[in-house]
Parts: C-alpha cells; sequence; structure tokens
C-alpha cells in the first residue's frame, strides 16, 4: 500500500495521528498539497459517505473520519493558501431561523469539506437575510438549508423567497433535515433536496455542475 | 401510583396524543400563557378535555433545563440557545428555577387542584441534556466507548462533566413538579440512539450505552419510586431493540416510542406490566402528501389490530408532541381527531 492509500484508509478509520503523520509525509516527499487533498483525502471522505449510505458505518465513525480529514487539511490549508489555490465551489450552510438542531447541517458540512467544497458554516437558527448575506459575500454557488423541527420547515420557504427577492436566481439552494421531502422541495422552490449527508455531496456536486 | 391505573386505560382502548403544543398555539397569546402558571394549567386541561385524556401532560419543551442550568452560570438569556461549553466547568452550582419551570409546577399545581385530569410533569433524560450543552458530543460519546478516559481525553471529560451538571439541573427541577403535585413524569431522552451511539460499537459492547445513559436515568427513577411517582419514558429516536431492552429495565408505568419503532415486536422486548404507547408518524401530520386522513385512519387500524393480537398493554398515541406547524395546523388536528375516532 503507498503512503497515499495510507493516508486514505488512516481517515477512513479515523486515525487521526497517523493521518497527520502520513500527510506530513506526503509533502515532504514532495507531494503537490492539492494532489493529496484530490488522491488520498477526498476519495477517503467518497468511501466513507458510501460506507454511510449503505448502513457499513454510521454518524460518529463518519465524525471520527472527518476529524481525522480536518487534522490533514489543516497542514495542507496554509500551503494551498500560499499556492493561491482555492476550492472551485463555495456552499454557504445553516440551520433556518428557529431551529437550534446542528448535527445534520455540520454532517453536510463535513461531507462537502471533504469534496473539497468551499464551506462557511453559518451556524444554527440563522435568519433569512443572513443567508442572502452570506451568499452574497462569499460569491456562494451552492446554499443549504437544515433543519429538524415540522415547526421550522416555513423558515426554508421564507429563506428561498429571500433569495429569489434578492435576485440570486443562479444560486443554487439544497434543502434537508428529517421532516423534509422532495416533494417539499418542490413545493417552496428549492432546487434539490437529500435524504442524508452522503447524498447532499453527490447532490451537491451535480448542482453546481449543472 | 398504582400500575393498574395504567394497565386499565389500556384495557379500556384508550386513544390520546400529546397535544398540549397544539392545543396553546391555539390561543393567540400562546407565549404568555406559557409564563403564567394557572392560565397554563387551564390550557393543559383544555387540551386533555380536547382530546379525551386522561392525562394533563405539559407542553414537551426540552430546552427548560439547559436555560436553568446556564441562566444560573451567568450565562446571557441571548445566548442561552446557542451555547456550548468549550471547557469541562470544574465547579458545580445552584441550579434556580426559571419562570417557565415555576409556571410549570403552578400548570401541575392546579391540575392537581382541580382533580379532573392525572397531573403529569416533563423533563428531559439527562444524556439528551448533556448533548445540548456541548457542540459536538456524538465523537467523546464514541472515543469513551472506544475506551478513551476522562483522564486521557479533554472531550471524554466535558461530556462526563455536562452529563453530571445535566443532573444537577434535571433534578431538582423533577422534585419541584413532583412537590407541585406530578402523580407521573414522562422523562424524554430522544438523544440515546442510533445517531449519537454507533451500531457498530455497540454490537461489541454496551458499556457506554449503559454509563451514560442507563446509570443516570436509573437515579432519576429511584427519585419517583422515592415519591411514589410513575415515570413514563419517552424516547421518539432511531432504536435498537437492546436500546429498548435497556430502557425496559427502568420499569416505567408507560413507554413511548418512535415511528421507526414496530410496536407490536417491541411487545416481546417489554415486560407486560408496561404499557406501549405511540407511535403514529404525528411528525408527518403536517404533509397530507405525506400522511392523509385516510391513512392515519389505516394505520391507526393496524397498529390497534397488531397490537390487540400481541395482547401486549397499549395505548394509541403520537409518536412525540404533536407541535403546531404554522399554516397547518387544521391538517394536523384533524388527522389528531382521525385518530381519536
Amino acid at each position: 500500500m503507498s503512503e497515499l492509500q495510507e493516508l486514505t484508509a488512516a481517515v477512513e478509520k479515523g486515525n487521526r495521528k497517523e493521518a497527520i503523520r502520513l500527510t506530513n509525509l506526503l509533502i515532504e516527499a514532495g507531494m503537490p498539497p492539492m494532489d493529496i487533498v484530490e488522491t488520498g483525502l477526498v476519495p477517503a471522505m467518497s468511501n466513507v459517505g458510501e460506507k454511510f449510505k449503505n448502513n457499513e458505518i454510521f454518524v460518529p465513525e463518519m465524525l471520527i473520519a472527518a476529524r481525522a480529514m480536518k487534522e490533514a487539511m489543516a497542514i495542507i490549508q496554509p500551503l494551498l493558501t500560499a499556492a493561491g489555490i482555492k476550492p472551485k465551489y463555495t456552499a454557504i450552510i445553516g440551520t433556518v431561523q428557529g431551529d437550534l438542531h446542528d448535527i445534520g447541517k455540520n454532517l453536510v458540512a463535513m461531507m462537502l469539506k471533504g469534496a473539497n467544497f468551499n464551506v462557511i458554516d453559518i451556524g444554527t437558527n440563522v435568519p433569512p437575510e443572513k443567508f442572502v448575506a452570506a451568499a452574497k459575500e462569499h460569491e456562494a454557488q451552492l446554499v443549504g438549508l437544515s433543519a429538524l423541527l415540522t415547526t421550522t420547515m416555513p423558515a426554508m420557504k421564507t429563506t428561498v423567497e429571500a433569495f429569489r427577492t434578492a435576485g440570486l436566481n443562479t444560486v443554487k439552494i439544497m434543502i434537508g433535515g428529517a421532516p423534509i421531502t422532495q416533494e417539499f422541495a418542490d413545493e417552496i422552490g428549492a432546487d434539490g433536496y437529500s435524504p442524508d449527508a452522503a447524498s447532499a455531496v453527490d447532490l451537491a456536486n451535480k448542482m453546481v455542475a449543472a | 401510583m398504582d400500575r393498574s391505573y395504567y394497565l386499565e386505560l389500556a384495557e379500556s382502548g384508550l386513544k390520546m396524543p400529546i397535544g398540549t403544543h397544539l392545543v396553546l398555539h391555539e390561543h393567540a397569546d400562546a407565549e404568555a400563557i406559557l409564563l403564567e402558571g394557572e392560565r397554563l394549567g387551564s390550557v393543559v386541561e383544555e387540551a386533555a378535555r380536547t382530546f379525551g385524556a386522561p392525562m394533563a401532560i405539559p407542553v414537551m419543551d426540552l430546552k427548560l433545563e439547559k436555560e436553568a442550568l446556564l441562566s444560573s452560570h451567568g450565562v446571557p438569556e441571548a445566548e442561552i440557545d446557542q451555547f456550548h461549553f468549550k471547557e469541562a466547568p470544574e465547579q458545580d452550582w445552584a441550579v434556580s428555577a426559571t419562570p417557565r419551570m415555576k409556571a410549570t409546577c403552578e400548570a401541575i399545581s392546579h391540575v392537581a387542584k382541580n382533580g379532573e385530569f392525572l397531573p403529569v410533569g416533563m423533563g428531559i433524560g439527562p444524556f439528551s441534556l448533556m448533548t445540548k450543552l456541548v457542540s459536538d458530543p456524538i465523537t467523546p460519546v464514541f472515543l469513551a466507548g472506544a475506551g478513551s478516559t476522562a483522564e486521557e481525553d479533554e472531550e471524554v471529560h466535558l461530556v462526563e462533566r455536562t452529563l453530571a451538571l445535566a443532573m444537577n439541573a434535571i433534578l431538582p427541577y423533577l422534585e419541584a413538579q413532583i412537590k407541585a403535585g406530578a402523580k407521573a413524569i414522562i422523562l424524554c431522552e430522544p438523544a440515546a440512539n442510533m445517531v449519537y451511539f454507533s451500531p457498530n460499537q455497540l454490537a461489541e459492547s454496551y458499556e457506554i450505552f449503559d454509563r451514560y445513559v442507563m446509570e443516570p436515568n436509573r437515579r432519576i427513577k429511584a427519585l419517583l419510586d422515592a415519591h411514589n411517582v410513575d415515570m413514563i419514558f419517552h424516547d421518539c429516536g432511531e432504536l435498537q431493540n437492546e436500546m429498548v431492552s435497556r430502557f425496559a429495565t427502568l420499569n416505567p408505568a408507560m413507554m413511548s416510542l418512535g415511528s421507526s419503532r414496530m410496536l407490536w415486536e417491541d411487545a416481546a422486548l417489554v415486560p407486560n406490566d408496561i404499557v406501549l404507547y405511540g407511535n403514529l408518524p404525528t411528525k408527518k401530520f403536517y404533509s397530507d402528501s405525506l400522511v392523509s386522513q385516510e391513512d392515519v385512519r389505516q394505520l391507526s387500524a393496524e397498529l390497534t389490530r397488531r397490537m390487540r393480537a400481541t395482547g401486549h398493554p397499549f395505548i394509541l398515541g403520537s409518536e412525540c408532541d404533536v407541535l403546531s406547524v404554522p399554516g397547518a395546523e387544521a391538517t394536523i388536528k384533524a388527522k389528531v381527531e382521525a385518530f381519536l375516532k
């Protein structure tokens, strides 16, 4: 197994010490940082997403893997920044107004980062205007809205409306959360719906490529 | 109380939702009512009367204990909802009841004084409260399950300290509700589920689940037993069978589970003196395409038929608090009425 494959395996297992060691090793060996991301870390999180979809692993294992990836990225990110390399796509993500739940939102953020999106997490209980302002400020291509409660689902509708009113029609809006359905997404004019964090990455990639 | 009270309710074919939120929000000043004990008590009674329930059940607001714990620690009111401890506080502090808690206790007293309904209290479980006090509880719970100790890992230490602090907020509030006249307490532990505990890890050992969920809840059960108050255990999360079996060892009078559970299968996991309650998919009642009134009628009939076949005591009801969703109030209430008919 090559060191790059070992890095992928370490991240998948959530072994952060190994992930740090191998990332440093690959950098010292002269591997371009973006190559480490694209051929070592992104495949790791992609595998994690697949295993999650297949019920081979569960939320805790995803979080442990993401933590290992985060440690590796903490080493790589300064090198990418110094070289002027940025992720191709930016996503704004948050839980809608009135809702304080963040597990789903955090999982989607983590998986998008794992797919090399620049993710701006604006937290929970986010009013529509804050989503719009963040999308403008960061020139986002994608916005993710999360809600766990049926009582806060209407806030998704007002957030989508706020984007349309602001004329940000090219920004793709995806929604998710326990009570959310594709039908609800269609009803409020969202561009997409994902039933889980792993599928959210597939959806996000399709949406930004469209 | 005598366990036969609940068994006889089940035997009578009782159907009831946990529906106070729905009725409360029919009042224009719902938020104000939550702070006025007498009026809140009247609304809780109104909900019981509306749905033909013998129990007067408070609103299932699981943020009260967090608010009490943090406001007593000096966290500004505006920051409480989103506040998470970054470091484990090493000192304990006295937790004072909030105005909402006081109003809930007054509402229970009101119900107890009137005597028309069984006064029921409400509280969050310790594990679920802990998950609201730290930003990422899942990772340290997993690490603890993998053998990391509080001495070795700061995050594990944070989880264990906040779990202890959670008890400092929960126990006094339960005692206050009991003192106010509650004869049963709905203890809500929705975070004790397969999101917070990896099934892969649990397949190897339930030690961490026992230590973080069961042990604190056993302390609560002991408190309730000491006051002759019944536990109604509620967990609407995604559960493994083993979790249900372990919850049953708390010996609650009733067990309320989410709609992901097949209650007729759970009947084999739960002793016959524990009434199973639920578990219609009320979280989907807001949408006619997800669940129509006809679906509700069919689901109710099927659940009732299957539970009758098991012979297990059962009360048909909601999977959780039936929340009033703005814009969908009428359809939700119509579906509640559909299963009550």
